[in-house]
């Protein structure tokens, strides 16, 4: 349903508000009132008469509800996004409520019908009973029903917007059947090729992973490689470029509470970026998150303090003069993640440094925030900044300029920044819920890769 | 037996209680965990949802991982809106014991609702959409459902008359000891969109700005280009579209220093234009006039001149439960030289086969015959490892593929954020 078409149409008919629980029992009474003369007066609602096709409005779902011999207003009783019409032919919706004898004792059927701009739709719930039960409880069971039923008509009304649905009951994820008890294997593998008279590039990258996430364990082991090559050739330029890692991860973490966990990752990589031949490492970890964890999607503020040892081969001899060392490493972190609605923001601040050596440290601050101003205006930060002092691992060779313009080699630098701001102002229509495909939609191409690791 | 319904019944008629208490939460641990293992099996198939948020507000289904194993599949789609927002559609499609039960339904965001306020919509349609089939197995019993207060009805007539203004503007920095990078990108655009008629302005202009010193090294490099395009649309019914872009053009990469293009187009789409969250076969011919000056002499000599171009592109789009296909084939010629011309193709597939295995391709490639505006004169070092300066080519092709391949639980119900949330590695790729 075109939600402009609803505002168009909303603004032919008046708003019958039904916001307190009292009109609306009182209309409820009156539509039953209604409705009973109706039918004794005319039985199968009589002579067909003239009905001026109605519109929707923004006020409730109209409904006819024929359910001998329970009274139709106890049945969405107390619920102002539906409104009883005495008249089948005025209702957007007709609900009949029928006993049908079936093996092993009767069942209800609740048919739903659309009807007007809900024609075509139709619903036909089931209502087995228990043994043994009364009156009553079948009533209040076929009410739950007859409103749950309605749900997907009012989703196409302006009412959609305010209804609340919810669960009663607090409830496990993990209540399944699960014959692999949470086990997921993946397994991938990813190429892209490109390139044109004077140039040409490689990327390949495979990965293989096993995880169990439940409330209570988090353990995931993750082999990932990837593999770069370019190559150049313009007239006298001539040049060829490569770039590969591999890496083995694996992260174990216990829940304590709502608020603490402890964990330990291992890591087993190499890398031609970093100058490492192969690495070892092993750190356990223990985390505080200030918020319950059970608020993290939209509310974390996760403290996490992490001690490592590092068995590392460089591929060339280090600046230091190093071709192989063990380094033990502290490291301390502060994540903040808000999704709210006047917003996002999401923000780390990391510090390690290098127990062999308190000289040797790193600082790191990045965020993410995104805020709406006011209703039109909306203004997004991003960036990073590293104070760089535990470069330990650069080779004494250098890097060729080659390198340095395609990033190739990690360099000498004491610190590393990226900023990114944007703002975005619209004003104008806000009514304009259309969609028109016609000539593409606007808007520049492209695409985007990303590697996680 | 008999004690239970009773049980129900009465906290069914608590329900309102209940909302109006949340913290009052019934005790009915194991009862509910029984229900919950026959709660519908949902697959969620959506590529710009906030996922872990449904699953920490829907907790009235099971999610699975593949969409074989659900018995309902939501496909969610989304498309632009007139006012700069989204027109999401949930598409439900009943599976196994709910063969036959779909629905469509919409849910409509605005240009500067924040992420918040786009996810908690999508929640609200998912579960009022959800609703048929949970009441079909005996969780359902277990739902409350009430209705917040009525909103204000929106006042008055649009005197905006559906015009959408937007501006917006990014920059971006980055750097270390050795080099320093920079970007700026600026838009501006006025549209206004009916289903039978488009009209849209925008302004673009971008530079980015690069310097390098590293040893005895200092390169300095920069690129700039600014765009006007202008469009005009009117709909003849439900394949027809004819219209014209006006196109203004100024870029470095391209040795461009103005290009004027006015460009009348027709299209036709094979499918109805209502149809298009879903399937496209648009076919597009435009007629480019160029009135073109260069920055540099090029390497057939010329600083200016007029060209007219004819410019034939066919889109094919399918979003389906299987996967969804892009593909496009673009060709253009010259009238004053035939032999001037080239061809693009590219495609992009995304299968979610049979259990556990998705492919994921796409490709594209060049047949360039037509390149007039070349510099004369030779590019530097810099020039082509940054891709600063177009190169003489005849061709150009990439080519991406992703095979994957999971199994084990199906069940994707849990959150976990300790520790943080990032995914066992991997690599996506994604082309608009």
């Amino acid at each position: 349903m075109n939600k402009r078409n609803q505002h168009r149409k909303a603004q032919g008919l008046k708003v019958s508000s039904a916001g307190s629980g009292r009109s609306c029992v009182f209309i409820a009474a009156l539509a039953i009132l209604i409705a009973l003369f109706l039918q004794n007066a005319q039985p199968a609602w009589g002579q067909p008469r003239d009905v001026p096709p109605l519109k929707p409005g923004p006020g409730p779902i109209r409904v006819f509800i024929d359910a001998p011999p329970m009274d139709p207003a106890s049945l969405i009783k107390g619920q102002s996004f539906a409104l009883l019409v005495p008249d089948p032919r005025e209702a957007q919706v007709v609900v009949r409520i029928t006993l049908e004898p079936a093996k092993g004792g009767d069942v209800f059927k609740v048919a739903l019908t659309g009807q007007h701009e809900f024609d075509g739709m139709r619903d036909v719930l089931p209502y087995v009973p228990e043994p043994g039960r009364k009156p009553d409880e079948d009533q209040a069971a076929l009410g739950q029903i007859v409103q749950l039923g309605l749900m997907r008509f009012v989703a196409r009304t302006p009412q959609g917007g305010r209804v609340r649905i919810s669960l009663m009951d607090q409830v496990s994820p993990t209540a399944v059947v699960d014959p692999w008890n949470f086990w997921v294997f993946s397994l991938n593998a990813t190429s892209f090729l490109s390139g044109q008279e004077s140039y040409r590039s490689q990327m390949w990258f495979a990965s293989f992973s096993a995880v169990r996430i439940t409330p209570e364990w988090k353990i995931r082991l993750a082999l990932n490689g990837v593999y770069e090559k370019d190559h150049y050739d313009y007239q006298d330029i001539v040049y060829d470029s490569s770039l590969n890692s591999q890496s083995v991860r694996g992260l174990v973490v216990r829940s304590l509470d709502d608020h603490w966990s402890v964990g330990a990752d291992f890591s087993v990589f190499g890398s031609s970026f970093s100058n490492t031949g192969l690495a070892f490492g092993l750190a356990p970890a223990i985390e505080y998150d200030i918020f319950p964890y059970s608020e993290s999607t939209k509310r974390q503020l996760r403290v996490l303090y992490r001690l490592g040892i590092q068995r590392i081969r460089y591929i060339d001899e280090t600046i230091f003069d190093k071709k192989a060392e063990t380094l033990f490493q502290e490291e301390l972190s502060g994540t903040l993640e808000l999704k709210r609605s006047w917003g996002t923001i999401s923000t780390t601040l990391s510090g390690s440094n290098y127990l062999n050596d308190f000289s040797k440290y790193r600082l790191e601050l990045n965020g993410e925030v995104s805020v709406r101003i006011f209703q039109g205006l909306s203004f997004n930060i991003e960036g990073g900044a590293s104070w760089i002092h535990d470069q330990l691992n650069l080779a004494k060779g250098g890097a060729s300029i080659e390198d340095v313009l395609l990033q190739r080699k990690q360099i000498a630098t004491n610190y590393e920044y990226f900023f990114m701001v944007g703002f975005s102002c619209s004003f104008g229509s806000i009514r304009s819920n259309v969609v028109n495909p016609r000539f593409g939609s606007s808007g520049g191409g492209g695409f985007s890769m990303r590697i996680s690791m | 037996m008999v004690k239970r319904t009773g049980l129900w019944t009465m906290l069914f008629l608590a329900a309102l209680l209940f909302l109006c208490n949340p913290a009052r939460a019934q005790k009915e641990g194991t009862d509910v965990e029984a229900l919950k293992k026959t709660a519908p099996r949902v697959y969620i198939d959506c590529s710009n949802c906030d996922i872990e948020y449904f699953k920490t507000e829907i907790t009235f289904v099971n999610y699975v991982r593949d969409r074989n194993e659900a018995q309902v599949h939501i496909l969610i789609t989304r498309q632009r809106t007139g006012s700069g927002g989204y027109e999401y559609t949930l598409s439900f499609s009943g599976q196994h014991e709910f063969q036959g039960l779909d629905d469509i339904l919409r849910y409509y965001s605005n240009t500067s609702d924040t992420e918040d306020e786009v996810r908690r919509g999508l929640v609200n349609t998912l579960k009022m959409g959800l609703m048929r089939y949970v009441i079909r197995t005996p969780i359902g019993r277990r739902i409350a459902v009430s209705a917040a207060e009525p909103e204000k009805p929106e006042a008055g007539p649009d005197k905006w008359k559906l015009w959408v203004f937007n501006l917006s503007a990014e920059g971006y920095f980055s750097g270390q000891q050795s080099y320093g990078r920079g970007s700026w990108d600026t838009n501006f655009s006025a549209s206004k969109t009916t289903p039978d008629f488009k009209v849209r302005l925008g302004l673009t202009a971008n530079y980015r700005h690069d310097s390098y010193s590293y040893l005895d090294e200092n390169i300095m490099s920069s690129q700039e280009s600014y765009y006007l395009d202008a469009l005009a649309v009117k709909g003849l019914g439900e394949h027809w579209s004819v219209g014209a872009f006006f196109e203004m053009a100024k870029d470095s990469y391209r040795n461009v220093r103005l290009d004027i293009v006015p460009a009348p187009a027709i299209e036709y789409d094979l499918f109805p234009y209502s149809e298009s969250t879903r399937r496209q076969l648009r076919f597009l011919y435009r007629l480019n006039f160029h009135a073109l000056r260069y920055q540099d002499m090029t390497i057939y000599d010329k600083t200016r001149e007029k060209l007219l171009q004819g410019d034939l592109s066919v889109t094919l789009d399918v979003k389906e439960k299987w996967g969804s296909i892009t593909t496009s084939i673009e060709g253009a010629h010259y009238f004053q030289d035939l032999s001037k011309y080239h061809l693009n193709i590219y495609g992009s597939i995304r299968l979610n086969l049979f259990k556990g295995f998705n492919a994921q391709f796409f490709g594209g490639g060049g047949w360039i015959k037509d390149q007039l505006g070349l510099f004369k004169g030779d590019a530097t070092l810099e020039d082509v490892i940054l891709q600063r300066r177009e190169l003489a080519t005849t061709y150009n092709y990439f080519v991406g593929f992703s095979l994957g391949y999971t199994f084990g639980s199906i069940y994707t119900n849990v959150i976990n954020p300790r520790f943080g949330s990032t995914g066992g590695g991997g690599m996506s790729l994604s082309m608009n």
